[in-house]
């Protein structure tokens, strides 16, 4: 499959000015992210808060500027585009956010929330607009009766849906789906992450899928890449690889089993994320990691992938 | 230690809880699991006698705590129990703390009301727990701010006030949903030494059935404010017999050993104003037939653990 998305070397640098008591800092939000995406897979990217995942989602749909780093859709350079020609590739690119209450405007009824999308565009559907809103919404497993309703009539989970028929409304290729299960409970994340896999089988669409949770990114991806403070520190090719980074060991280990049989004596990791202003040299989780030497606090270790199964370690598992 | 029998809670002419029973002793763990809205935080406040400050009433039942019944403690009374013997471990530790106040002295506070400690052996106290709770250099942390530390620090601040006059049932109602996996790992094996260590009793209050698995001896899953199941933690994941109790645990992604498909739960949960008749989980439950639409279930039985639900004898054998 050629590649639909192909990151390189993507970073943002956020910096807060100084004044007369502060002195100017910066943060790396993301730092030096490479990868490809296919056409038709789901690659995860999982971290804790703070570790750049979400930053790496808009930075790949242009939604903010890169401070450098290159990203290419379906062959094309997204960041040599004019805001009137990336307007128009975002048809086929789309996003799904966390919260869905508020991604759709409180005064629009569902119908205007769905037909959005293609007023933004300025297309005009094949057919009348309330036959194309009545089939995205079932599309998404919602009731087309619904329409007319407005979003503080309906649940949580009906609100993603509507948030996943938005973005599906121009029939996109590729969706960033930005934690989209994290303000649900759990009966409805799985009827969210249901829905997204069938969607997926018949309308051939690739994903991005950001979560924190991972367990659920095991279940749902085809590949993992693992964040933390912003670099990749393991690019995992397939669900079933051992971890070979030992921050994504820990993480492993921290996600519990809904199993009691499956219980075991934690040995949690000390500390934690530290704060990504102005980092210190070195391997950024040389601090709490167990097989940290002085290699790690001076060297920033790269991304290699001899094996195919990449992890950015001095001392890999 | 603490035991809850038959609790009701009504706001005017709404009863968003009825029915919970449960009981948990010294050195202890119990879960009460379930999605928002099912009244596991309400059963906490009921617990903690702190319904009159969100304007609800207890209608029914007992709470038993060391001989005594709650539920007819003046207010006088409660508030040496609350924060004293009874314990309190919030949600959102960015809330639970002054912002306008040194660590030190709010948790200082708690020995000093509860215990009648003065300034010094107070503040001595509260170093003490701070250094049993794993947290470095505790003088230094006295002396910051809340904002000047991390969630997980906060928690830990938290957990100290409530441990600062010695309870002897601690209640964490969802202690660990704002924090990061890895952290939460560090409260749950926290909060775990600390039962085996103080003999404590302690109600966990979560949404998340891993967490239950991990750390419970027994559990309560509730949905729309009744207990539906209980039982020694082993017993319900092994043969839950309630259909929502099944569907929570399927719901829950089990990473490679598990390929089943994830199908959630048709529908929502229902809200307050609009619980079902009969059985409350009828609407969304694949198995339900016309006698769940009219008379709600009682508990059926069998061994330590109980199912209310019409099917509960079958529901195991033959899963919907």
């Amino acid at each position: 499959m050629p590649n639909l998305l192909e990151v390189r070397d993507l970073s943002k640098r956020f910096s807060s000015g100084g004044g007369p008591f502060r002195k100017a800092r910066s943060m790396h939000a993301v730092n030096g992210v490479s990868f490809d995406l296919p056409e038709g897979r789901v690659i995860g990217v999982v971290g804790e808060s703070g570790c750049g995942k979400s930053t790496l989602a808009r930075l790949i749909l242009r939604l903010i500027e890169p401070s450098s780093g290159a990203v290419a859709f379906d062959g094309d350079d997204l960041l040599a585009k004019t805001p009137a020609q990336m307007r128009k590739l975002r048809a086929r690119m789309q996003m799904v956010f966390q919260d869905p209450y508020s991604a759709i405007d409180p005064r629009y009824t569902l119908t205007r929330a769905v037909a959005e999308p293609f007023e933004v565009q300025g297309v005009k559907p094949a057919r009348p607009m309330a036959e194309e809103v009545a089939e995205l919404l079932e599309m998404v497993g919602l009731n087309p009766g619904l329409a007319s309703s407005y979003p503080h009539q309906i649940s949580g989970g009906q609100k993603q849906r509507v948030g996943i028929a938005r973005a599906l409304a121009l029939r996109p290729s590729l969706l960033v789906l930005d934690e989209p299960t994290a303000s649900l409970d759990v009966s409805v994340q799985a009827q969210i992450i249901g829905l997204l896999e069938d969607l997926r089988t018949e309308l051939g669409l690739t994903y991005l899928f950001i979560s924190h949770d991972l367990s659920l990114v095991k279940y749902f991806c085809d590949e993992i890449l693992v964040m933390y403070l912003g670099r990749v520190v393991e690019a995992l090719p397939d669900t079933a690889a051992p971890a070979r980074h030992p921050y994504t060991r820990t993480l492993m280990e921290s996600t519990f089993e809904p199993d009691p049989k499956k219980r075991r004596l934690i040995a949690p990791l000390e500390g934690e994320v530290p704060s990504p202003f102005d980092l210190p040299p070195g391997c950024a989780f040389a601090d709490r990691c167990p097989q940290a030497s002085a290699l790690c606090r001076t060297e920033t270790p790269a991304l290699s992938s001899e094996t195919g199964h990449a992890v950015a370690c001095h001392h890999p598992l | 230690m603490l035991s809850v029998r038959d609790l009701g809670v009504a706001f005017g002419a709404v009863e968003p809880l009825s029915g919970v029973s449960f009981s948990v002793d010294k050195g202890e763990t119990i879960g009460i699991v379930g999605e928002s809205g099912s009244g596991k935080s309400l059963t906490a406040m009921s617990v903690m006698g702190l319904l009159p400050l969100i304007g609800g009433r207890i209608t029914g039942g007992t709470i038993v705590f060391d001989g005594q019944d709650l539920t007819k403690l003046p207010e006088r009374a409660y508030r040496k129990l609350r924060g004293g013997k009874i314990g309190l471990i919030t949600q959102n530790p960015m809330t639970s703390l002054d912002p306008l106040k040194k660590i030190g002295p709010q948790v200082d506070d708690v020995a000093r009301l509860h215990l009648g400690m003065n300034a010094n052996e107070a503040r001595a106290r509260t170093e003490e727990i701070l250094g049993t709770l794993r947290i470095p250099e505790p003088a230094l942390i006295c002396d910051r701010y809340p904002h000047q530390m991390s969630g997980g620090m906060k928690q830990r601040i938290v957990i100290a006030m409530a441990l600062a006059a010695d309870p002897d049932v601690l209640i964490a109602d969802e202690p660990t949903t704002a924090l990061d996996v890895t952290v939460q790992a560090q409260i749950i094996r926290l909060l775990d030494d600390l039962v085996k260590q103080r003999d404590l009793a302690l109600v966990l209050i979560t949404h998340d059935m891993s967490v239950v698995a991990q750390t419970c001896d027994k559990v309560v899953v509730m949905y729309a404010g009744r207990a539906v199941e209980y039982g020694p933690v082993e017993a319900i994941f092994d043969r839950p017999r309630h259909p929502y109790t099944q569907a929570l645990i399927a719901c829950i992604p089990r990473g490679l050993d598990d390929t089943a498909r994830l199908t959630g739960i048709e529908g929502t949960v229902p809200t307050v104003i609009n619980y079902p008749k009969g059985c409350p989980f009828h609407p969304r439950c694949p198995r339900a037939e016309a006698i769940c639409a009219t008379d709600p279930p009682t508990f059926s039985v069998e061994g330590d653990s109980a199912a209310a639900c019409h099917f509960a004898e079958v529901a195991h054998a033959q899963p919907a």
